[in-house]
C-alpha cells in the first residue's frame, strides 16, 4: 500500500472505486474539478503489490479521499470539506481512511489556512460515524433531513483544525527559524 | 457570447439535482466557465517595466522547413495504404525526401 | 459590411445578445424575428438566431441559418464567430478554428474571439497557434498575471522550457511590491517556475531557487519533496537523508521515501539487516504503520524472511485485516516465500485451534484469529500460483461453519467457484454474500459482476438498481451511463457477446468509447478555469494525462470487444455470401442490413412515441425550465443501428486506432490490428502490427498463426499490388520466406 497525493491519471480508477463502494457518484468532470482546484487536498491509497497485468496498468486505487475548500463559506471562516471518502471492503482495518484524512487535513491548514473541516455522513453508516467521531475526533453538529437522494438524513460533522495549526510554526506568524536553521546545517 | 459548453454541463446536472448533495456538484460545475473574474487579478505591476519586458520576449524563430518535392501519386498511395490523411501523408513523404518506399518502410517500423 | 440598423432595432439586437447570454431563448428568438421582419437579410441577427436555435437543440436548422447569415454578410465578425461556435458545438474543432480566425481578422481587438480561439488551439494541441494567441492576449492586458502565466504554460507545453521560465521571470521582475505571503496565485506560480527549472535538469539552480521561496510557500509537501529530490540528485547526501526522514515523519506509508532514504544513505545492498533497521525504526515510531512492517518482506530471505513474515502474519491475522493475503501475494512469485507463507498460516491456524479463545468477528464482520487463519488459507489455495481448489473449498467451508454470516468467506467461496469454471455457482454464492450485508455497495457490485459473468444481464441490472438512482426515465441503466460506470458497460457488453446479442454488445462498447470522448472534452473548461484558480502544475499534469487518455486498460478492453464483434460481423456476412455462391457481394448482405435498419427505425419510432406519451403525462408544472432543452432519449436502446452498418471494418478501425497509437505494447491490440487490416487488405498496416506483435512476444501462438496466414495471403496477392508496396513488403516481412 502506498498513500500519496492524488494525480489526474488516478481519476478513472478513483471514479471506479467510488462506483464500486458508494451510492453517491459523480462524473469525471467533478473529480477533475477537485483535482484541479485543490490538488493538495486529495489523497489516494494504492495497492502497489498488485502484479501487473498489462504494460499499461494504472495504479490500483483501494481508497481515496476527495476533499475541497468551501468556496464561499457562509460563516466567512475558511474551511475544508470532505466530498467523498471510501476504502475498498477488502482493504479495511488497515487504518487507511484515517491516514488519508490526516494527510488531507494537514494540507488544508498548510496550503489554504483552513480552520476546520466539515463533512456529511449517512445516519445509518455506523462504521463511518465511528471513524469520524472516535478515531478522528469530529463533533456531530446537526442533522440535515433528506440530504441524500434516497431520502436518508445526514449528520453534519466538523473537526476543529486548531491543533494542527499550532504545530505548524509558520501559521502562528512564527518564522520557521529552527527548521531553516537545521537546513543550513 | 460566451462559449456555451459548460452551460450544457450545468443543465445536465441540475436536471437531475434532486438532493442537496447533487445541487452542490451542479453549482460547482456551473461556475467552471464563469469568466467574470478574469481580470480581477490585476496586480501592482510597473507598467513601464512590463512594456519593456514584453519587447524582450519576442517570438522564437520558426525553424525553416526544407523544400522537398513530392509526387501526388505517392501521396495518394500513402493515403490509401497507410490510412493517413493527405497532410500527414505529405509530411511523411517530405520527411523522407519524397521517397515513398523509404517513407512506408519507416512508417511500419514504428 | 455589417448592415446598419436603426436605433430601435439596434437596441433590439443588443437585447438578443443579452437574452442569449441569460438563456432566455424564447425572448431572444422573438426579438430576432422582429428585426428580421424589417431586415430579412441582416446577417448578425440571423447568426444570433442560429446560435439560439442551436442551444435549443435544433442543430441542423441552426447550421443552415448560420451559413445563410454568412452568405448575407461575409464581412461580419459576428457571423464568423457564430459559425465557429456552431462548429465548436458539433466538436468539429478544425473548422471552428478556421472560422474564429476569419472572425479575428475582421475584428482583431475582440477579446472574446481571441479567447475562444486560444482555448480551441490548446484543446487541439496546436501549441504554435496557442503561443501566438496567448502572446496577443498578453499584449492586450499585460497587467494581468494570468496572461503571463498562460504564455509560460503555452511555451512549456510546446516543449520550450527556457522560454517558459523567461516569461515567468519577466513578470516577477516587473512587480513593484512583492506579493503577500498568503497570495496563493503567487505561491503556486513560483513553485511552477521551480518545477520548470528542475525539468530542464539544472538541479543546482532549482535548489537555489527553491531555498529562496521555500519559507513562505503554501505547498509544503511539494517544497519538501522537491528539496529532497534536488539534494539527492546533487549528491548532498547528509542533507538529502535528513530531507527524506522529514518526509517519512510526515507520511510513513509512502514506499518511495524509504527507497530514496536507503538509496541516499548508500547502504551496502547486501547488508539486509541494515536495510531492515531503517524500516524497524519507523515501525517503532508509528505503531499503526503498515509499510514499515511489510516492505522488508520484499527483500529479506531465508530465516530472516520467515521470522519477519511470522511476526507480520500473526499481527495481521490477530487484528483480522482482510487484505492480509492481498498484501502478500506478490511475494508468491518467489516459490520459497510462497511455501513459507502457506506453512506459517497453517501454523497460525493450528496454534489458534489448540487454544481456542472465543474469537468474535471484528466490528465490521472481518474474521480474526482462527477464522482469519482459515480465510488466509482459503485465499492461498485459491491463488493462481498456489492453487488447490479442493483445499481452498475445504478451508472456506470450515470458515463458514465458524462464522456463518461472514461476507468475506462467501465472497471467497464465490471466487473459488469462478476458478472451477462454474459461473452459475459463483454467481449464486456471491449473491448469498450480498444478502449478508445489504447496505454495502461493494458486495452488491461484486454480485452484479458475477451475474454478468454468468450472462444474467437482466438480474444483474436489478441487483445494480438497489444502489443506482432510478428516478430518471431511463431507469438504472441511464444512471450507470450518466455516472460513467465503465466497468458495468464493459461487462454487460461482454455478456451480450457471449449470449449472441451483438447489437447490444456494440451498443455498450460504443457507450464506453463515448465516455472517453467526454473525458477528453472535459478538459476544455479547465484551460481557462485553472488559470483563474492559479493551479498551474495540476493543470499541466492533467494536459499530459489527457494526451494519452486512451492508453487506459478500460479503453482497450471495451475496444477489443467491439473490434472482435465487428470482425465477426464481417466474416459472417462474407461467409453467407460465399455459401450462396453469389457473385454479388452485396446482394444477400444488403438485404440483411436493410432488414436490420428497418427494424432499428421501427424501434426508434416506438421509443419516440413512448417518450412523447410519457412527457404528456408528466406534471405540466414541473416542465418549465427544461422545456427549452430537448429531452435526451435513446431512440436505439438495443443497438440495432450498429448492427446495420455497411462498414463493420471501418467501425472496427475507429476503435483500433487509439489502441495502436497509445498502447502499442499491448499484444492483444496488435493481434486485433492484424485481423482488421488483413481483412481490409491493408497489407503494410497488417505487417506493422505483425512485426510489433513479434517484437513483444515472438512465441505467442496466435501471432505465429498470423505469420503463416500472412505468408499465404502475400503469396497469392503480391503480384497484384503496387510495385512500391511489394518492395516494402518483401523487405520488411522476414518471419517466413516466400515459398
Amino acid at each position: 500500500m502506498d498513500i500519496r497525493r492524488l494525480e489526474p491519471r488516478d481519476l478513472p480508477l478513483i471514479q471506479h472505486a467510488n462506483l464500486e463502494n458508494l451510492p453517491e457518484n459523480y462524473f469525471m468532470k467533478y473529480y477533475l474539478y477537485h483535482a484541479l482546484s485543490w490538488p493538495q487536498l486529495s489523497y489516494v491509497a494504492v495497492d502497489v503489490s498488485r502484479p501487473p497485468r498489462t504494460p499499461y496498468d494504472y495504479p490500483k486505487i483501494v481508497g481515496y479521499v476527495l476533499a475541497k475548500m468551501e468556496e464561499e463559506p457562509s460563516d466567512g471562516v475558511p474551511h475544508g470539506h470532505i466530498t467523498s471518502l471510501s476504502v475498498m471492503r477488502t482493504h479495511r482495518r488497515l487504518g487507511i481512511a484515517e491516514k488519508l484524512m490526516r494527510q488531507s487535513q494537514l494540507a488544508m491548514v498548510e496550503t489554504f489556512g483552513a480552520r476546520y473541516v466539515s463533512l456529511h455522513v449517512r445516519v445509518s453508516n455506523r462504521a463511518a460515524i465511528h471513524l469520524y467521531t472516535k478515531t478522528l475526533g469530529f463533533d456531530q453538529e446537526k442533522t440535515e433531513t433528506k440530504y441524500y437522494a434516497d431520502g436518508e438524513d445526514a449528520f453534519c460533522m466538523r473537526l476543529d483544525l486548531t491543533p494542527i495549526r499550532d504545530q505548524i510554526p509558520d501559521q502562528n506568524g512564527d518564522d520557521a527559524a529552527e527548521e531553516a536553521g537545521e537546513d543550513e546545517g | 457570447m460566451a462559449d456555451p459548453q459548460s452551460r450544457d454541463v450545468e443543465e445536465e446536472v441540475s436536471s437531475q439535482a434532486k438532493s442537496a448533495e447533487d445541487r452542490k456538484a451542479a453549482a460547482a460545475l456551473a461556475n467552471l466557465d464563469d469568466t467574470h473574474g478574469d481580470d480581477a487579478g490585476a496586480a501592482a505591476v510597473d507598467q513601464e517595466a512590463v512594456s519593456k519586458a514584453m519587447k524582450n520576449l519576442g517570438g522564437t524563430a520558426k525553424t525553416e522547413v526544407k523544400k522537398v518535392k513530392v509526387d501526388a501519386a505517392d501521396v495518394a498511395l500513402l493515403v490509401d495504404e497507410l490510412d493517413l490523411t493527405k497532410p500527414k501523408a505529405t509530411e511523411l513523404l517530405k520527411a523522407h525526401d519524397g521517397d515513398a518506399v523509404k517513407a512506408m518502410k519507416a512508417f511500419i517500423a514504428t | 459590411m455589417p448592415q446598419p440598423l436603426n436605433a430601435k432595432e439596434n437596441a433590439l439586437f443588443r437585447q438578443v445578445i443579452r437574452n442569449y447570454e441569460d438563456k432566455q431563448y424564447k425572448r431572444g428568438l422573438k426579438a430576432a424575428e422582429q428585426i428580421l421582419k424589417k431586415n430579412p437579410k441582416h446577417g448578425d441577427t440571423m447568426a444570433m438566431k442560429a446560435l439560439i436555435m442551436n442551444q435549443q437543440g435544433k442543430t441542423e436548422e441552426a447550421f443552415a441559418l448560420g451559413k445563410e447569415a454568412l452568405t448575407a454578410d461575409m464581412k461580419s465578425h459576428i457571423c464568423w464567430h457564430v459559425y465557429g461556435l456552431l462548429y465548436r458545438h458539433q466538436k468539429n474543432y478544425e473548422e471552428a478554428i478556421k472560422a474564429y480566425k476569419f472572425a479575428l481578422k475582421l475584428e482583431p481587438d475582440s477579446h472574446q474571439i481571441q479567447r475562444d480561439l486560444a482555448f480551441l488551439q490548446v484543446q487541439m494541441r496546436d501549441y504554435q497557434g496557442y503561443i501566438q494567441s496567448r502572446a496577443s492576449m498578453l499584449q492586450a492586458r499585460p497587467q494581468v498575471r494570468q496572461n503571463w502565466t498562460a504564455l509560460a504554460v503555452a511555451h512549456h507545453l510546446s516543449g520550450d522550457l527556457a522560454q517558459a521560465e523567461k516569461v515567468l521571470t519577466t513578470y516577477e521582475e516587473s512587480l513593484k511590491t512583492p506579493p503577500s505571503k498568503t497570495d496563493y496565485e503567487n505561491s503556486e506560480a513560483v513553485m511552477y517556475k521551480n518545477s520548470i527549472i528542475a525539468e530542464m535538469g539544472d538541479y543546482e539552480k532549482a535548489l537555489t531557487h527553491l531555498e529562496s521561496i521555500a519559507k513562505h510557500n503554501l505547498d509544503r509537501l511539494a517544497v519538501m519533496e522537491s528539496r529532497a529530490q534536488y539534494l539527492a540528485k546533487l549528491g548532498r547526501k547528509d542533507e538529502a537523508v535528513k530531507a527524506y526522514r522529514a518526509l517519512l515523519d510526515r507520511n510513513s506509508e509512502h514506499p518511495d521515501y524509504y527507497n530514496k532514504l536507503i538509496e541516499t544513505t548508500e547502504l551496502d545492498p547486501n547488508d539486509l539487516a541494515a536495510r531492515k533497521a531503517v524500516y524497524d525504526e519507523y515501525a517503532k515510531k508509528n505503531p499503526r504503520c503498515d509499510a514499515a512492517k511489510r516492505l522488508p518482506l520484499d527483500f529479506l530471505t531465508g530465516d530472516d524472511f520467515r521470522e519477519a513474515a511470522k511476526a507480520y502474519l500473526t499481527l495481521m491475522l490477530d487484528k483480522g485485516v482482510p487484505s492480509t493475503f492481498a498484501n502478500l501475494k506478490h511475494l508468491y512469485g518467489d516459490s520459497s516465500k510462497k511455501e513459507t507463507l502457506g506453512a506459517l498460516a497453517q501454523e497460525y491456524l493450528d496454534e489458534k485451534k489448540a487454544s481456542p479463545e472465543a474469537e468474535k468477528p471484528a466490528g465490521d464482520g472481518a474474521p480474526k484469529g482462527e477464522p482469519a487463519g482459515l480465510y488466509y488459507l482459503a485465499q492461498h489455495y485459491n491463488y493462481r500460483l498456489s492453487r488447490d481448489l479442493a483445499k481452498a473449498m475445504e478451508f472456506v467451508n470450515k470458515g463458514i461453519e465458524l462464522v456463518p454470516n461472514s461476507v468475506e468467506f462467501h465472497m471467497t467461496k464465490a471466487r473459488i467457484w469462478k476458478h472451477y469454471g462454474n459461473t452459475k455457482k459463483a454467481a449464486e454464492t456471491m449473491d448469498q454474500a450480498r444478502n449478508l450485508d445489504l447496505k454495502d455497495r461493494y458486495i452488491n457490485t461484486k454480485a452484479a459482476k458475477y451475474q454478468l459473468r454468468n450472462n444474467e444481464s437482466e438480474t444483474a441490472l436489478k441487483t445494480m438498481a438497489l444502489f443506482t438512482r432510478n428516478d430518471s426515465p431511463g431507469g438504472p441503466l441511464s444512471d450507470l451511463l450518466d455516472m460513467q460506470s465503465v466497468w458495468y458497460l464493459t461487462e454487460d457488453g461482454e455478456a451480450a457477446v457471449r449470449s449472441g446479442n451483438i447489437a447490444l454488445a456494440l451498443k455498450r462498447f460504443h457507450s464506453v468509447y463515448n465516455i472517453f470522448d467526454v473525458w477528453q472534452e472535459d478538459q476544455f473548461d479547465f484551460h481557462s478555469f485553472s488559470l483563474r484558480k492559479g493551479q498551474i502544475r495540476a493543470y499541466v499534469d492533467m494536459v499530459r494525462w489527457e494526451d494519452h487518455l486512451r492508453e487506459h486498460p478500460f479503453y482497450t478492453r471495451a475496444s477489443l470487444g467491439a473490434i472482435a464483434a465487428y470482425i465477426g460481423m464481417f466474416d459472417g456476412r462474407k461467409m453467407a455470401n460465399g455459401l450462396n455462391g453469389s457473385a454479388d457481394v452485396n446482394g444477400e448482405d444488403a438485404a440483411e442490413r436493410k432488414k436490420a435498419a428497418k427494424k432499428a427505425k421501427k424501434e426508434a419510432q416506438k421509443a419516440e412515441r413512448e417518450a412523447a406519451e410519457k412527457a404528456a403525462k408528466q406534471d405540466p408544472n414541473k416542465a418549465k425550465a427544461g422545456s427549452t432543452e430537448p429531452v435526451k432519449k435513446d431512440d436505439d436502446p438495443n443497438g440495432l443501428r450498429y448492427l446495420a452498418t455497411a462498414e463493420p471494418l471501418v467501425e472496427a478501425t475507429k476503435f483500433l486506432a487509439p489502441i495502436l497509437q497509445f498502447s502499442p505494447k499491448s499484444i492483444d491490440g496488435q493481434i486485433a490490428g492484424f485481423e482488421v487490416y488483413i481483412r481490409r487488405e491493408k497489407y503494410l498496416l497488417a505487417l506493422r502490427c505483425l512485426n510489433a506483435a513479434l517484437a513483444i512476444d515472438a512465441t505467442n501462438p496466435t501471432v505465429h498463426e498470423q505469420v503463416v496466414r500472412f505468408r499465404q495471403e502475400l503469396d497469392s496477392k503480391l503480384a497484384s499490388l503496387p510495385s512500391k508496396v511489394t518492395e516494402v513488403l518483401k523487405s520488411e516481412f522476414k518471419a517466413i520466406e516466400a515459398s
